[in-house]
């Protein structure tokens, strides 16, 4: 993007060169010293060359000081020059001829590769060049006043702006830049672990005879998801922070991320998979009520460890706020369900299920939620939260 | 039923063995593809009973398979991924369903069974995405319910680990109504993208 900017100040300032010939060669019945403005042309001509040609060849040259300084004091000479190669009275003409666009080239190059203040500090400079070219031109600084002083005025502001206005905005080209390349970065880690690393932790999962390698290969997969779902949700956290909304994202992983440890953990004690789903619209929550829940997660995961004889769990959570949705609805609550497929026990005449929505409730209590457990002989259990 | 014949498409040649050793006797390989263009040309050529495809595959993945040879054969999308969109698009596009690559080997067979018989395999990860969707086109248009209460009950029971068989005894219907159910979700699915796409295209003036 730099690069193109470079190119389009290459071309402005050999169009520059063209119009300020052109000028000269129109006014010069005006000239009062030929053969210096001719070097001063030449010189010009001469920059203007060799910045083409680095450009081209070497572009990062162009973004030196050295450079830059020498592009600036060319610029100002031709600019001071403008009120002294010219006869008396030419300085508030309509055409003065070697101090227009050319000048303006500098200053914006010192903009773009140097950021806002040196380019105002540039713009400013060659505001002051061209008072110095009106003294030269033979005006006395007591009669500078009304439209001359206005004229002044205006072209040293606009020079000033001309270089901060490119500095800022060669400033946001640059930290754009810089984002897209972060974000396409992280895409890329994101896609290679993803297509890479969870592929094969999930071969090794399926495939191994040895428990324990199983086992560590789903907890390092769970983690490895956690990560990149993580990191994705922080970073569009905190793009939508620096928007001013909707803080509830981190809550949101919260209570994600605070499910899974409940899962991991129970994983590392009972060989039993657990699979977590989460619905992609839970909406934020208090933490009380994700810590509620969270430890909820891990009552009910520990009985059916212990109990079940399961050989797979599954938890899903969703938002509980349809009319349709088991809780009867109330937005914002939060519904969880962990089902196990194992043995399952008849209700009415094992004291277990007392026992485990007891100590369920106990955690819920807090945070107003409730809790159902249905189960059957041979059927699985399944235990439902609302909070 | 005779031999189940099979086209495994998967970019990863160590997951393409891993499943061939997993389908067992029942099921027979016909070919084997890395991309979806060559799964396409294989699907074409062989003309299997079933495709068993990974979603991201280079040229399109899983979805480009999917609306490409959804009228042809039965497609079941295996992927470590459990909560993207594009999985939507890709059952949206004709798959009859979709597991994850960690199911383990003999549920990993019975649900290519039931899939090459024309049954939809609807896993739990599946469900609760489809749910998630149908709350957001219902919350999108204003709160009409695109599904039946039923409907919305069985891919519930679905989404939180339930079998057909236990949802079946859960709302006294049979096994094939549960199907039924699943199945018309899918359709409605199918139906809902569709219609979205329609909309977008003419609010945004394409056609």
């Amino acid at each position: 993007m730099q690069r193109s900017v470079l190119r389009g100040m290459a071309v402005f300032r050999a169009v520059a060169w063209v119009l300020m010939a052109g000028l000269v060669a129109i006014s010069r019945h005006q000239l009062v010293r030929p053969w210096p403005t001719l070097g001063l042309l030449g010189l010009a001509l001469a920059i203007t060359v060799v910045l083409w040609v680095w450009e081209r060849t070497a572009p990062e040259r162009l973004l030196r000081p050295g450079v830059l300084a020498v592009e600036l004091a060319c610029g100002v000479t031709l600019v001071v020059s403008d009120g002294w190669v010219f006869g008396p009275g030419h300085a508030f003409s309509t055409a003065p001829a070697l101090g227009v666009a050319w000048p303006l080239a500098a200053v914006l190059s010192v903009g773009l590769a140097a950021g806002p203040r040196p380019g105002l500090a540039a713009g400013i400079l060659v505001g002051a060049a061209r008072v110095v070219a009106t003294l030269l031109n033979g005006v006395h600084m007591h009669t500078i006043t009304g439209n001359p002083l206005v004229s002044l005025a205006t072209t040293t502001v606009l020079y000033t702006m001309a270089g901060g206005v490119a500095g800022y905005v060669s400033r946001l080209l640059v930290r754009a830049e810089e984002e897209i390349a972060a974000a396409r970065a992280r895409q890329d880690v994101t896609r290679t672990l993803h297509d890479g690393v969870l592929q094969t932790l999930a071969v090794v999962e399926r495939r191994t005879d040895d428990p324990e390698l199983a086992a560590l290969a789903r907890r390092q997969e769970q983690e490895l998801r956690d990560y990149l779902f993580g990191l994705e949700a922080a970073h569009q956290g905190s793009a939508r922070r620096r928007g001013g909304t909707d803080p509830g994202t981190t809550d949101r992983v919260t209570l994600v991320s605070g499910l899974r440890q409940a899962a991991r953990r129970f994983e590392e004690v009972f060989p039993i998979p657990v699979e977590i789903l989460v619905a992609p619209d839970v909406p934020a929550l208090s933490s009380p009520v994700a810590v509620a829940l969270c430890a909820a997660l891990g009552e009910a995961l520990t009985n059916a460890g212990k109990h079940a004889a399961a050989s797979r769990i599954t938890v899903y959570c969703e938002p509980d706020d349809g009319p349709e949705t088991p809780g009867g609805g109330a937005p914002g609550r939060i519904f969880l369900s962990v089902k196990d497929d194992g043995v399952g026990f008849d209700p009415s005449t094992v004291p277990e299920g007392i026992g485990l929505s007891r100590s369920i409730r106990g955690r819920l209590d807090e945070v107003g939620g409730r809790v159902e457990i249905t189960s059957r002989p041979g059927a699985g259990t399944e235990v439902r939260l609302w909070a | 039923m005779g031999l189940i014949r099979v086209v495994l498409a998967d970019d990863h040649p160590i997951w393409r063995s891993g499943v061939r050793a997993d389908l067992g006797p029942a099921f027979e390989v016909v070919a084997e593809a890395s991309t979806a263009p060559e799964a396409i040309a294989a699907i074409i050529a062989a003309a299997p009973d079933l495709v068993v495809c990974d979603l991201h595959m280079p040229g399109g993945g899983g979805i480009a398979v999917a609306r490409a040879c959804a009228g042809q054969t039965r497609i079941v999308m295996l992927t470590v991924s459990e909560a993207e969109r594009d999985l939507l698009d890709a059952v949206a596009a004709g798959a009859v369903g979709y597991l994850t690559k960690s199911t383990p080997p003999d549920q990993l067979r019975q649900g290519l069974l039931r899939a090459a018989r024309g049954e939809p395999v609807f896993s739990p990860a599946l469900a609760s995405l489809v749910l998630g969707e149908f709350r957001r086109l219902a919350k999108a248009s204003g709160g009409a319910q695109p599904i039946s209460t039923r409907e919305r009950e069985v891919l519930q029971l679905v989404a939180r680990g339930h079998s057909y068989r236990e949802i079946g005894a859960e709302l006294f219907i049979s096994d094939k109504t549960v199907e039924n159910h699943v199945r018309n979700i899918l359709g409605k699915l199918h139906l809902t993208r569709k219609q979205e796409l329609i909309r977008y295209a003419l609010e945004h003036g394409i056609e």
